[in-house]
């Protein structure tokens, strides 16, 4: 089989960004844990988009001239998508804040975990 | 549907005494009285055709694929039970109304009383098992109410926890024996499930099924060893102990012996099993009922101990011991419910129950003593009362018995039975004889009287029963008898003779027995009490109860403490581990590999940007303590992740992203202006060893994951949207057509989803007090709005609207739309806000957020609405072409009505998000241009 | 002859990005980050018209319009918390 095709770069680049966002969202600070949501967001968004296998220099606009289309659905899905992410993502940073207002810190480790 | 109105009809009037109440205790008590009247003329109504031997039937279907129908039936055996329920239910609602004091809240006596009638009536006449079941955790719920009544009783409260988790316990084991009997049957409907006797017998799972099945029904009927938790029920209301422990609650396990004796029953595991667990508890209750000084205390163990008789005779498994069974069903019901509500009297009348304190009350309350000597003749198995006849119908039948307990000693049943009734005639003339004769005792904390004609009246209908039924049973019990001894059997029963005189025979010797042994057993009691108080060990079972309770709670305590230690980060790794050993499992096993694909070519610019994807992936993973910079290479991700966008034939996404990487960058500055610029360095190596072994873990199961995805085929359901889109939605951008049109209501979902965040955001922000211990630092510059900036960003502004425009009208048709042109009018806003300040923009522009966002889902709801005027289901869209002079040909579409909903959302959204938070700022450092800002 | 200008341009535009990130990596200063992500914003763009000229197709010139705008936002947000912290006052 090939493994130097398109395919691979977007598996191993959703993987990436997934392996990157677990490891933020495990530190004890806030702000990391924000940036890994971001990159967890990005990594769950292209995953649902490569759900409907990949196309190159394509569009999804009906028109007399086009011989193919990339799949619209998983696009429709994932535009909204990212939007929401966004607004899940502002929710998250402004409950930080208000937990460091409210508790002095931004460690969300508990007492358990590291830091303290 | 008569039949669902007798069980709803005191499930739904609950309501009414409780109401009723604010009027007084008698309409409380008559509003009870008048819905269980109802419910009883309606089942009266049912009589002549249940008699007739048919049996009226209801049924709706709930979820047929599971075989869940909410299916009632009246059979002779549902009927008698449900008669008894309403019939002394009645009684008991009289007595009650007498009963209960000034202080005890009467109108929620009733609710729950009526409450529990409810499910009662559900348990017996369900049709189906689950119905059935779902009903039988009722009444345990509902008895947990009335037994735990008096709320300030430490040991009601006890009482009615215990018998909750007993009853709720053995429901649940219940629960798998029905699930495994449906299997097993394939139906759950009763009536069909009774047909099939032979071949459940026959299955396998049918000695499980049983097991379980029987622990439900011998928690609920207090059979040895569960026969524990009834005696501390009797810290409940007389009335409630008197319904709970006669006719209803305890008898639900009885009734579902006799319920399933057709498909159950006959076997030599049934007859071990069921008579071994009767019998135990008939002889040890019995025993143990003589020793009790409590008057209710006595009534309970002698309850349990005719339960046990009752479940022996279902236990023989002959047609003939089932048909005694039911009999004695009856009979039981009728003295048991007067003896209680005569133990009731004396402890309202002369304040104690305790029979070593009561003496010689026969001068004050004859009537309570006629009363009172009439049900514990019955109970004792004297000739011309109730009892008499269907306790020698049970020594005919044990004597009679097929199976051996122990193989040559075929006398050990008879035995136990005869010594049973000899303890019972003991403390039928205990109960009797200690607390009405003798002397007069003095120290009564009440002197004793008899008490109102309201409280010994249904005492008296009960007690005249026992003496009709004892003198021509025939004529009062005999029909009834018959119908439901047919229903319980499934077939005609066979001969019995409901007489008084059988001639000189085995049980007549029984008997007498019994009373000459029982006599002496009386005269001998305080060396039987003696002895069982003494030098016996007796475990206590409330002890071992509470025991095994709190080992239980420590135990799930210590669980809970040792995997919860209050690292969130921990519960994520945890979740975070299970994910990837769920996600790797299909791989290992093989179950899911990589198929052909179609292998698109690579090429050298895209390897470029996937190299820069993934190193600022994993740098922004290594560097996230240094913030600024992180937040700089997070952006370099979502870049790149636009790149490929734009790549992979999907420019709305590239445009979407690229607009909201924006955003994004400028909600994390706004919040790291909040926040220390670094983060401090805490994570052990260990730590980071596990995390970073975690994330490649998760990282390579994603990338396997979506690898395999992307070479095996699809088989998409887009065909449709891309033939659909033009002549259906008007559009040839087939994505917002999607978003617009075919899934219209997932986006109006969506910009809720956004509207809610957006306010909730403003809500979290407006009650947010910064402390000044933050020290929002001194900035390095002191020009708030550079010059240069201020203009270059307002004569972009004209220009961002109106690519934002543009991206908008042409959406339908190609990349763009609503969502894209919100943000892109958000970003042109939002520098204005950085550039010039939120003063100065506020006066330019929109004020008034909230009302832009409420806008914005109005209009788009509106559109869905408007579909409806026409005539068409929500959200439909509608487009036509017009021909204008000059202009030529133009489109118009409600789909456009959406998205202006839509942008509409997206604006006022993220502005609200954004503005807010930039107000921000210490207490006592308040800029003085914000002040006035409306967000 | 356009296809050998088209590899060029890809290759210089590779070359371009790549550099870009080292200048964004090595700083010293968040001030040479910036810039070094302002141009990679720029170097997109060129990128996305080379894409463009290869398939000979405008559907992604808008791409290239708002990346040059947000570019641009992004620049600006960044430079303003560098220098005042707070970016929306």
């Amino acid at each position: 089989m090939d493994f130097l095709v398109m395919e691979m770069l977007v598996a191993t680049g959703v993987g990436a960004m997934a392996g990157a966002g677990v490891y933020l969202v495990l530190r004890a600070r806030t702000y990391s844990v924000i940036l890994g949501l971001a990159l967890l967001g990005y990594a769950a968004n292209t995953f649902l988009f490569a759900s409907g296998r990949l196309s190159v220099g394509l569009a999804p606009v009906i028109s007399d001239d086009a011989l193919a289309y990339p799949d619209p659905l998983p696009q429709a899905l994932v535009l909204t998508a990212i939007v929401i992410g966004f607004a899940m993502i502002a929710f998250a940073v402004v409950l930080m804040l208000r937990a460091h207002a409210d508790l002095g810190t931004d460690h969300v480790d508990g007492p358990g975990g590291a830091g303290r | 549907m008569t039949l669902l109105l007798i069980v709803l009809l005191p499930l739904v009037g609950a309501l009414l005494p409780a109401w009723f109440i604010r009027w007084g205790r008698n309409q409380s008590a008559l509003a009870a009285g008048v819905v269980t009247g109802t419910a009883f003329a309606l089942l009266l109504s049912l009589s002549s055709s249940v008699f007739a031997g048919e049996v009226p039937r209801a049924d709706w279907t709930w979820m047929s694929s599971i075989g869940l129908s909410l299916a009632f039936m009246a059979d002779g055996l549902g009927y008698l039970f449900a008669f008894l329920i309403l019939g002394i239910g009645l009684l008991v609602v009289l007595y009650a109304r007498y009963y209960l004091s000034e202080k005890d809240p009467m109108g929620r006596f009733y609710a729950y009383l009526l409450l529990f009638m409810g499910a009662m009536l559900g348990v017996v006449l369900a049709d189906n098992l689950i119905v059935l079941l779902v009903f039988w955790e009722l009444t345990s719920l509902t008895s947990f109410l009335l037994i735990g009544y008096w709320k300030h009783l430490p040991e009601g409260r006890q009482g009615a926890r215990m018998a909750l988790v007993v009853t709720g316990g053995g429901g649940l084991a219940m629960l798998a024996g029905f699930i495994l009997l449906g299997n097993i049957a394939g139906t759950y409907q009763l009536s069909e499930i009774l047909q099939m006797g032979e071949v459940i017998q026959a299955h396998d799972l049918y000695a499980p099924m049983l097991v379980l099945v029987l622990i439900g029904a011998f928690t609920k009927s207090a059979q040895f060893p569960f026969h524990f938790w009834l005696p501390h029920a009797m810290a409940a209301p007389t009335p409630v102990s008197a319904y709970l422990h006669s006719a209803t609650m305890v008898k639900a396990g009885v009734f579902l012996l006799a319920r399933l004796f057709p498909a159950l029953s006959g076997t030599e595991l049934w007859f071990f099993l069921v008579t071994g667990a009767g019998a135990a508890t008939l002889l040890f209750a019995a025993y143990v009922a003589l020793t009790k000084h409590d008057l209710k205390g006595l009534l309970a163990y002698s309850t349990v101990s005719h339960l046990g008789m009752i479940t022996v005779l279902f236990g023989i498994g002959t047609a003939a011991a089932a048909v005694v069974g039911i009999f004695h069903i009856m009979n039981h019901a009728a003295f048991k419910a007067s003896l209680f509500m005569n133990a009731g009297i004396v402890d309202h009348e002369t304040g104690t129950r305790d029979i070593r304190r009561l003496s010689g009350l026969w001068a004050a309350m004859p009537i309570t003593g006629v009363l009172a000597i009439i049900a514990a003749a019955a109970m004792a198995g004297v000739p011309l009362f109730n009892g008499f006849l269907s306790k020698e119908m049970f020594f005919e039948q044990a004597w009679a018995l097929e199976y051996q307990f122990v193989e040559g000693v075929p006398w050990l049943l008879p035995a136990i039975v005869t010594l049973a009734a000899l303890f019972s005639v003991a403390y039928s003339i205990r109960l009797v004889w200690s607390v009405f004769f003798g002397p007069q005792a003095e120290d009564l904390p009440k002197p004793p009287h008899d008490p109102p004609f309201g409280m010994l009246l249904p005492v008296g209908i009960l007690a005249a029963l026992c003496i009709v039924v004892g003198i021509v049973p025939v004529l009062v019990a005999g029909p009834m008898l018959a119908v439901a001894a047919t229903a319980t059997i499934g077939i005609a029963p066979p001969e019995y003779s409901l007489t008084l005189w059988h001639g000189f025979n085995i049980p007549l010797l029984m008997t007498a027995l019994a009373f000459v042994g029982g006599i002496v057993a009386y005269w001998k009691r305080w060396a039987i009490i003696g002895l069982h108080e003494g030098p016996l060990p007796f475990p206590e079972a409330k002890r071992i109860f509470d025991g095994t309770i709190d080992r239980l709670a420590a135990f799930s305590h210590g669980t809970t403490a040792a995997l919860e230690n209050g690292s969130l980060q921990r519960y994520l790794a945890l979740l975070v581990g299970a994910a990837v050993v769920a996600m790797g499992w299909p791989f290992l096993t093989g179950s899911w590999s990589a198929g052909p694909g179609p292998g698109t070519p690579l090429d050298g610019m895209s390897l470029v940007v996937w190299a820069i994807l993934v190193g600022a992936a994993v740098a922004t993973a290594a560097l996230h303590r240094r913030r600024i910079l992180a937040l700089v290479v997070v952006s370099v991700v979502g870049l790149m992740l636009a790149l490929a966008f734009v790549h992979l034939s999907a420019p709305d996404l590239a445009l979407t992203q690229l607009s909201v990487e924006v955003v994004t960058v400028v909600l994390l500055l706004l919040a790291l202006h909040l926040l220390p610029k670094e983060g401090p360095s805490e994570d052990s190596i260990g730590r980071k060893a596990r995390d970073v072994g975690l994330a490649v873990a998760a990282g390579c199961a994603v990338t396997a994951m979506a690898w395999v995805i992307l070479t095996n085929p699809v088989d998409t359901i887009s065909g449709f949207h891309l033939a659909e889109s033009y002549p259906g939605g008007g559009g040839t951008n087939v994505v917002n057509v999607i978003l617009v049109d075919f899934r219209g209501f997932d986006t109006f979902g969506e910009i809720i989803v956004l509207a809610i965040a957006g306010l909730g955001i403003y809500a979290m922000i407006d009650a947010l007090g910064v402390p000044d211990r933050w020290k929002i630092g001194s900035p390095d510059d002191e020009v708030r709005y550079p010059l240069l900036l201020t203009v270059i960003t307002r004569l972009l502004l004209p220009l961002a609207l109106l690519v934002s425009m543009y991206l908008f009208l042409r959406g339908h048709n190609q990349p763009g739309g609503g969502f894209i042109a919100g943000l892109v009018t958000a970003v042109a806003l939002i520098l204005q806000y950085v550039a010039s300040g939120i003063g100065w923009t506020t006066d330019r522009f929109v004020r008034d957020y909230h009302g832009a966002i409420a806008l914005g889902v109005l209009a788009a709801g509106a559109t869905g609405l408007g579909a409806w005027l026409f005539g068409y289901p929500f959200l439909t869209g509608w487009f036509d072409y017009f021909e204008l002079p000059i202009i030529g040909e133009f489109e118009l579409a409600s789909a456009v009505l959406f998205d202006i909903g839509v942008y509409l959302t997206v604006v006022a959204g993220v502005l609200l998000m954004l503005v807010n938070m930039g107000k921000i700022r210490n207490a006592s450092a308040a800029a003085p241009d914000a002040a006035d800002g409306e967000g | 002859m356009l296809t050998f200008a088209l590899t060029f341009g890809f290759t210089a535009m590779g070359l371009a990005m790549l550099l870009n990130i080292v200048r964004l990596v090595k700083g010293p200063d968040t001030v040479d980050r910036v810039t070094a992500l302002d141009t990679l914003y720029i170097n997109t763009i060129a990128v996305l018209m080379l894409v463009g000229i290869r398939i000979g197709s405008d559907i992604f010139f808008e791409a290239a319009l708002l990346i040059a705008m947000m570019g641009f936002v992004g620049t600006v947000a960044l430079a303003k918390h560098i220098r005042r912290g707070s970016i929306i006052e």
